[in-house]
């Protein structure tokens, strides 16, 4: 039985014990996916119902579950979404019991802002949006644009969390679909960082004032977060203390990126939908992935992987292990 | 009036020389976006992205992300506490080149808000006035429609002219420039321009019509202000479409058409700088009251004022018949479809306002 | 290192910018102690006293550096001599998490150091912050990442 109908199969099963099941639709066009609450046996229909299936499930559904905490709910998970729910399970935001978990083996998701230089460098097409009809098969996606078709290597718009995944299934889930993939091989070298800083100190200074000139504040790249969970108690909202101003500045913007990271140290799990929901595609994960590694690195912990471990950062040891004690 | 050439290649040097004048933003690529940049004369000169739709509006040109309204200082002139408030200086007059049709149709909403049609005039924005005036606007044919373009379905087209200055077609070999205002003709006034030949006039008007042609016909939604009105009470349908909104800017910030502001002071020591910038109802703290009552802290109720907004409370508040529907603040340019990272579809919800209304199943 | 004159404007021998958040049981103590005993100091140093190094928020260091800072330097009690027990060692963790996060901003790991100095060592203390306002001089000005317009006011009045 094709993944699709495996997990429609389990998600009727599920859906008469609990409130809705999260998981995703087709959106408005061929290569966009929306997040789909199913409350019906109809709405299953629209489970992945586009053209890319799960390949364009991008969005992470474990951002909706603080807000429906109280209500059972049935969320259908890639990997990365399922550290994401351990996560907020392991920080008592949500509760576990509250959560039916469907899993799946991921072979990871299109990246729609690479897809997006990709077709620029083909001039006469210009962006997702002018992309008529679709057509994934193996491992190469088929546009047509303009008339014209063009082929894309599955991997070239994969995004690039996805082949660095060491979690392709669901860390933790109550039925599962399909079987699962092997990933004991897979590791994590952080090359987009290695690379950032092989960039002199003061280009990697002038590369974030270029990005983050363009932010717009809108805000995405928080609300898009599973773990940014203060909502409208933002502390790059606080008039006092009064961390950011008004200002189209791009100091602060910037600031208010490290405000970010600083508060997901050894809490993101790296599922990148900061960086996805940007507008304006501004790389903002590199800056979490960086943190991430610095906590990797000292405390042999990544986070999302069990609901009953200590976030390292919440929590010390008298003669640490991995810091070295300063010598003045 | 006057329609003129140029050059692919001499493009970069005409906004070069433009930008002596006016303060001149042009789409340039930034990573995966396409943004307004400034046009730096001293800098070499570059092409303008045209092959991209820009990802944000132009609106930042009349309505800065934020603009300082005044400067204050904090003295004792005579012992007793004081305030020097000080006017800014006037801003230098902007000239916008590449902007899609429907940007410049945005600004037509702006106008009567900030020129006072809640108050009958009696409280002008000048601010924003004086940046309007001194606007010069040229406005790009779009050549091909996106999946998420709707500037038809609320009075536009990819060729419409409304609201520029400038209507610019892109030829093979350049740009046919066609004057629409005696503002628009002024900057065409140059040597690196030569008059268009007739042959170029009309390929100009066949890519245009081109241009028309390849747009998805519209859709009907006139009656929308009275179906959304219908609407307002209906919990679930609101519900049911903001489910997967995250509550973010990025619809409003990406908007041509929304104008919503924020005031701040920003102090450093005794000096500071009163602050208008960029707000969205989408974010719960829009209307946050001091005592702590939020009217609109559920994200449907902020949903729906944003849709009702558009297609609903400014046409009954702007009506251009007496019982007809009024102007709708949307221009249809579809970047709030296209930038959510959830893909909320403002056609779908208006549609299904309107389809449920006619079923009566409300 | 000679005392640098604070009304000397050439670059060279301009004062840096350095904050120092100093605990208030032990380091605040030790450059007190420091002051009583008359050892001699580099005054670079703008110091602010914080309850414990465990009240540092990471978000100050970096605030202050990418507001203009040149340095950052935070210290408190010795581990396992923690007024209150245990918030030094929550603080380890988190500056040395900062420290590692510096290189991907761009920002040189060395303009932000922390220290352990107990009110007794003053000695110690006069070591620490003369050592690093050398290095912090030889780093030079810290960068400054673009500020909006409206705030130009500022510059005239040399904030």
């Amino acid at each position: 039985m094709a993944l699709r109908e495996q997990l429609k199969k389990m998600i009727l099963e599920v859906l008469p014990g609990v409130d809705c099941v999260i998981g995703w639709g087709a959106g408005y066009d061929a290569l966009h996916a929306a997040p789909l609450f199913m409350r019906a046996p109809e709405d299953v229909e629209r489970f992945l119902s586009g053209p890319l299936g799960a390949f364009g499930a991008v969005q992470n559904p474990a951002l909706f579950l603080p807000e429906l905490a109280g209500k059972k709910i049935g969320l259908v998970v890639k990997g990365c979404d399922s550290r994401s729910v351990v996560q907020l399970a392991a920080e008592n935001l949500i509760k576990r019991e509250e959560v039916v978990i469907i899993g799946f083996p991921c072979e990871g998701v299109i990246d729609l802002h690479k897809l997006r230089n990709k077709l620029a460098a083909h001039f006469v097409v210009n962006e997702p949006g002018g992309v008529t009809a679709v057509n994934l098969a193996g491992d190469h996606l088929a546009l047509t644009a303009g008339g014209q078709e063009y082929t894309f290597k599955r991997d070239e718009i994969m995004a690039d969390k996805c082949p660095r995944c060491r979690e392709p299934n669901a860390v933790i889930s109550d039925c599962f679909a399909g079987i699962e993939r092997r990933a004991d091989n897979i590791a994590d070298d952080y090359e987009d960082i290695a690379a950032l800083e092989r960039m002199s100190l003061e280009d990697r200074f002038r590369f974030w004032e270029q990005e983050m000139s363009r932010c717009v504040r809108c805000y995405a790249c928080r609300n898009a977060c599973p773990l940014c969970v203060c909502r409208d108690h933002c502390a790059g909202a606080s008039r006092d203390p009064h961390w950011l101003t008004q200002a189209d500045s791009t100091r602060d913007k910037f600031m208010f990126q490290l405000i970010h990271t600083l508060h997901l140290a050894g809490r993101c799990t790296g599922c990148g939908e900061c960086q996805r929901a940007c507008p304006l595609g501004i790389p903002v994960l590199l800056l979490k992935r960086s943190l991430g590694r610095a906590v990797e690195e000292m405390f042999d912990y990544r986070a999302g992987l069990d609901t009953e471990a200590k976030p390292p950062l919440l929590t010390f040891r008298v003669e640490e292990r991995k810091i070295k004690e300063r010598e003045w | 009036m006057d329609a003129k050439f140029i050059s692919r290649g001499q493009l970069p040097e005409w906004l070069r020389s433009l930008a002596a004048r006016f303060a001149v933003l042009a789409p340039a690529r930034a990573g995966s976006s396409v943004i307004y940049r400034p046009v730096d004369p001293e800098a070499p000169p570059r092409q303008p992205e045209l092959a991209v739709k820009p990802t944000e509006s132009a609106k930042r040109a009349l309505f800065p992300l934020s603009e300082a309204l005044l400067t204050f200082v904090k003295n004792q002139p005579d012992g007793k506490p004081g305030l020097e408030l000080r006017e800014t200086p006037p801003p230098r007059p902007c000239l916008v080149f590449g902007l899609p049709s429907c940007d410049a149709r945005g600004f037509l909403v702006f106008d009567p808000v900030y020129a006072g049609s809640g108050t009958a005039g009696k409280f002008q924005d000048n601010y924003y006035l004086r940046r309007r005036e001194q606007a010069v606007l040229i406005v790009k044919t779009c050549p091909r429609p996106l999946s998420t373009c709707f500037c038809n379905w609320v009075g536009g087209g990819p060729a419409s002219t409304e609201g520029a200055d400038v209507l610019a077609t892109e030829l093979k070999d350049g740009l046919v420039l066609e004057a629409l205002t005696g503002k628009g003709a002024r900057v065409l006034d140059s040597a690196l321009l030569r008059p268009a030949a007739d042959e170029q006039l009309t390929a100009a008007a066949q890519s245009r019509a081109a241009s028309e042609a390849a747009m998805p016909p519209p859709v009907d939604i006139s009656g929308c202000a009275r179906a959304l009105r219908g609407k307002f009470d209906s919990a679930g349908f609101w519900q049911g479409h903001s489910a997967g909104c995250l509550s973010c800017g990025a619809c409003t910030c990406l908007c041509p058409t929304c104008y919503c502001f924020d005031l701040s002071d920003e102090e450093r020591g005794s000096r500071g700088v009163r602050l208008r910038s960029w707000d969205s109802c989408m974010l719960p703290l829009f209307t946050q009251e001091t005592g702590g009552h939020n009217p609109r802290a559920a994200k449907a109720a902020r949903l729906r004022n944003r849709i009702s907004h558009k297609f609903s409370f400014y046409p009954d508040l702007h009506p251009s018949l007496p019982g007809q529907d009024g102007h709708i603040a949307c221009c249809g340019c579809g970047r709030c479809i296209r930038s959510c990272p959830s893909a909320v579809d403002i056609r779908r919800i208006v549609t299904e306002a309107l389809g449920t209304a006619a079923e009566g199943a409300e | 290192m000679p005392l640098l004159n604070k009304h000397d404007r050439r670059p060279e021998h301009r004062e840096a910018r350095i904050v120092g958040f100093l605990c208030n049981w032990c380091s605040y103590g030790g450059a007190d102690t420091a002051g009583v005993g008359r050892y001699s100091q580099p005054s670079d140093l703008r110091i602010i006293r914080v309850p414990c190094s465990g009240r540092v928020n990471p978000l100050f260091i970096l605030k202050a550096l990418l507001n203009g800072a040149d340095g950052v330097l935070v210290s408190g009690c010795h581990p396992r001599d923690c007024h209150y027990a245990e918030g030094n060692f929550y603080a380890r963790r988190r500056l040395e998490a900062v420290k590692r996060f510096l290189p991907t901003l761009g920002i040189d790991p060395r303009r932000f150091e922390y220290s352990w100095v107990s009110a007794a060592e003053g000695g110690r203390w006069q070591k620490v912050v003369t050592e690093f306002t050398a290095q912090i001089h030889s780093l030079g000005p810290s960068p400054l990442m673009a500020d909006a317009p409206e705030f130009d006011f500022l510059k005239e009045c040399g904030i």
